[in-house]
């Protein structure tokens, strides 16, 4: 590949991760809980897409079976379990906070940089192509880690989780040019699991509390 | 190929499908014990092979080396008794008609899937995949704490879910960072994914990366096992979930959230050198002791109570691993014996709140005379825990102590200041609940469930005793190549 190609595809990478970023602050900033589903089925399809331009870049095929996986499972099919659960709930749409917006979107914005700080002494070990993937998806895991503490819906919670997925997987097909493929399937396998089983608890949360408002969560204590 | 290794991970996976598909309980039962029978046995044989042969292997997939051994032995034998013992305590719910045939069945099924993810974990050589079985065991796990689905239950496994999702998590962002620096070495193949290459290589590998990458895991697989700060779901979850799964989720998932901890300080240990590893580890070691010895005052709960008690103990074993050299010794063997002690502890509280159908501390006297079993299970488990000889707890305890005053005297007392407290306090409400004259009457539980729980007792408390006052010569080799997986050889001590 010739130097200007490699930058070019770079530059695309680093596009991508960071629209990728991007999304994960309108999440932040939906008050509407679809919305929120909405703008992680786009996160997704942005991270699958960001996935097979690195597969094509690189040359490496089976990042194509992930990226195919991802669209499938993240983009469709949880987003679909996700909307499921808010109609069957009929929880009320508004999101509720404990951080206002205004104060997460900064708080957002500092966590971005605490993940850049973090990585920078490992950046240059990176691969020229993705080399700031991997503070980008460190930044995504912390806000997605943020997104659940500071909403109280269950589902909200579920969101910011699948926010951390995301973050992850664009660490590991980026910046480390892909797990191997078994170690893929086994990861997705487990996240859609995972969300299924988050999915039974939110149902079972709301007929024995009447809420998926986790605050109400409150007979154990010291 | 090696069988016993096979069978260790393949029979609790076919008992569990076979139980959930299971027309009648008797099948059930059958397929339980065979299982539990067949942990026990491959345990000890795997174990076996690995002394006499360094290692042992199902090609291609599974990898046995000594500290795997040593885990498998802990989760193999706990698990087994723990099978059994979940044969008499659901068998008893079914017999009061608490618990629908369907829903025993379920139990079975999501019980042995999480007995194996755990023993398949302790016995993978691809870091990755060792995540994707840990992974299974958290969401199993998940299931079973709030299997009960009472409000209590469901609050206890919605915070357990969370919080262990988002620590599995970080230890998933740790292993791409171990991945990220070893395949610069090792090319991008699952080669750079292999314990024994990665030790191979630990030279080779970027130190800062490794740092990154051990601070994540240790934080997130920490979560799992319950170290604090991150442990607030632990009392919760070991209080509310079926008593069966609170023995598992104490003696087998905090030893194994260990282990994972464990294998990234091996490969943290030989490319930074201990001293990085080590003084994270004892940070944390020493704030679950204190947090756990601060809330050992207020419980009210007898569960809880235990539960803080392993909060305790893994924050020991820790301190032992942190220390390291003789403490590593100290560590793997205190692991066991706690896993033995505490698995028998929370037998015996099934066995109280199957007959009294409440878990207040205070209303609780008299269990020898009451209940002699149960009795005997809390009182002899509790004074192991509480360190006292003749059991491995007290050598295990002693051995950190020594070892943390040689290497730094400021932990030793802090050590040694927090366990005379946690000391104190346990083995006053143990032997509050088991001597004295028994209160309420309650109902007890019928012959099956007797005979059952009792054989798990039986089986613990006997290996309990006979590891008590001194190490097996036969499992000396082992514990020698554990210690020096993680640096210098020592002789074991005797």
């Amino acid at each position: 590949m010739s130097l200007l190609s490699q930058q070019l595809g770079s530059q695309m990478v680093n596009l991508g991760s960071a629209l990728l970023l991007l999304t994960c602050f309108a999440i932040v900033a939906q008050r509407r809980l679809t919305a929120c589903v909405d703008m992680f089925a786009v996160q997704s399809v942005l991270l699958a897409a960001t996935a097979a331009l690195v597969a094509f870049l690189t040359g490496i095929h089976h990042i194509y079976i992930a990226a195919a996986l991802t669209v499938v499972i993240k983009a469709v099919l949880i987003p679909r379990i996700l909307k499921q659960v808010v109609e069957r709930l009929n929880v009320t749409r508004e999101l509720v906070m404990n951080v206002n917006i205004p104060a997460s979107l900064l708080i957002c914005g500092g966590l971005v940089m605490l993940a850049f700080f973090i990585t920078q002494p490992i950046i240059p070990l990176g691969f020229l192509l993705t080399r700031d993937s991997l503070a980008i998806s460190l930044a995504i895991i912390l806000i997605g880690f943020f997104t659940m503490i500071a909403r109280k819906k269950a589902v909200t919670q579920v969101i910011g989780f699948l926010v951390m997925e995301n973050g992850l997987f664009l660490g590991a097909t980026s910046a480390a040019y892909g797990m191997p493929l078994i170690v893929e399937i086994g990861v997705f396998f487990d996240v859609l699991v995972g969300a299924l089983i988050i999915g039974i608890y939110t149902h079972r949360l709301q007929d024995a509390f009447d809420s998926v408002d986790t605050t109400k969560l409150t007979t154990l204590k010291e | 190929m090696a069988w016993p290794l096979l069978l260790l991970v393949a029979v609790p996976i076919v008992a569990g499908l076979g139980s959930l598909l299971a027309g009648r309980r008797r099948t059930v039962e059958v397929l339980q014990c065979v299982s539990a029978v067949t942990m026990l046995a491959s345990a000890v044989l795997v174990a076996d092979r690995v002394i006499a042969g360094g290692s042992a292997a199902v090609e291609g997939f599974l990898h046995t080396d000594a500290l795997s051994a040593w885990f498998d032995l802990i989760l193999g034998v706990v698990g087994g008794t723990g099978t059994l013992y979940a044969v008499g305590y659901m068998g008893e719910s079914m017999d009061r008609g608490h618990l629908p045939l369907k829903r025993y069945r379920q139990f079975f099924c999501l019980f042995d899937l999480y007995l194996a993810a755990m023993l398949l974990a302790v016995n993978l050589e691809n870091i990755a995949i060792m995540w994707i079985a840990i992974e299974g065991s958290t969401l199993s796990a998940a299931l079973l704490i709030g299997f009960d689905r009472s409000k209590e239950a469901l609050e206890a496994g919605w915070k357990y879910i969370i919080l262990s999702s988002v620590g599995i998590a970080l230890a998933l962002f740790g292993t791409i960072l171990v991945y990220y620096s070893s395949e610069h070495v090792l090319g991008v193949s699952s080669e750079a994914l292999r314990w024994s290459e990665l030790y191979r290589v630990a030279g080779e590998l970027d130190p800062a990366a490794i740092k990154l990458a051990f601070v994540f895991a240790l934080i997130g697989y920490g979560t799992k096992a319950g170290i604090a700060p991150m442990h607030t779901w632990l009392p919760d979850a070991h209080a509310e979930a079926p008593t069966p799964v609170s023995a598992m989720l104490s003696a087998n998932m905090l030893s194994l959230a260990v282990y994972a901890i464990l294998r990234f300080k091996a490969v943290t240990d030989k490319t930074v050198g201990p001293e990085f590893s080590g003084s994270l580890i004892i940070v944390l070691a020493l704030l679950s002791l204190a947090v756990s010895s601060a809330f050992f005052l207020v419980q009210r709960d007898y569960k809880r109570l235990f539960a803080y008690s392993s909060i305790e103990h893994i924050g020991i074993a820790l301190l032992g691993f942190g220390i390291g050299g003789l403490g590593v010794f100290a560590g793997a063997w205190h692991l066991m014996n706690h896993a033995l002690a505490k698995s028998t502890a929370f037998y015996g509280a099934g066995l109280v709140f199957l007959r009294h159908n409440h878990k207040s501390l205070e209303r609780v006297t008299g269990l020898l005379d009451q209940m002699p079993l149960a009795g005997t299970a809390i009182l002899v488990a509790g004074i192991a825990l509480s360190g006292l000889p003749p059991f491995g707890l007290f050598s295990s305890e002693v051995l950190i102590a020594a070892g943390a005053y040689t290497a730094k005297p400021d932990v030793a007392y802090a050590f040694l200041a927090l366990l005379a407290f946690a000391f104190a306090t346990l083995l006053y409400q143990v032997l509050r609940m088991a001597l004295g004259t028994p209160g309420e009457a309650g109902t007890a539980p019928g012959r099956q469930c007797r005979i059952f729980t009792g054989a798990a007792v039986g089986i613990n408390l006997v290996v309990l005793s006979a590891i008590g006052l001194q190490v097996p010569p036969r499992l000396e080799p082992l514990l020698a190549s554990i210690v020096t997986l993680f640096g210098a050889g020592i002789e074991v001590p005797r």
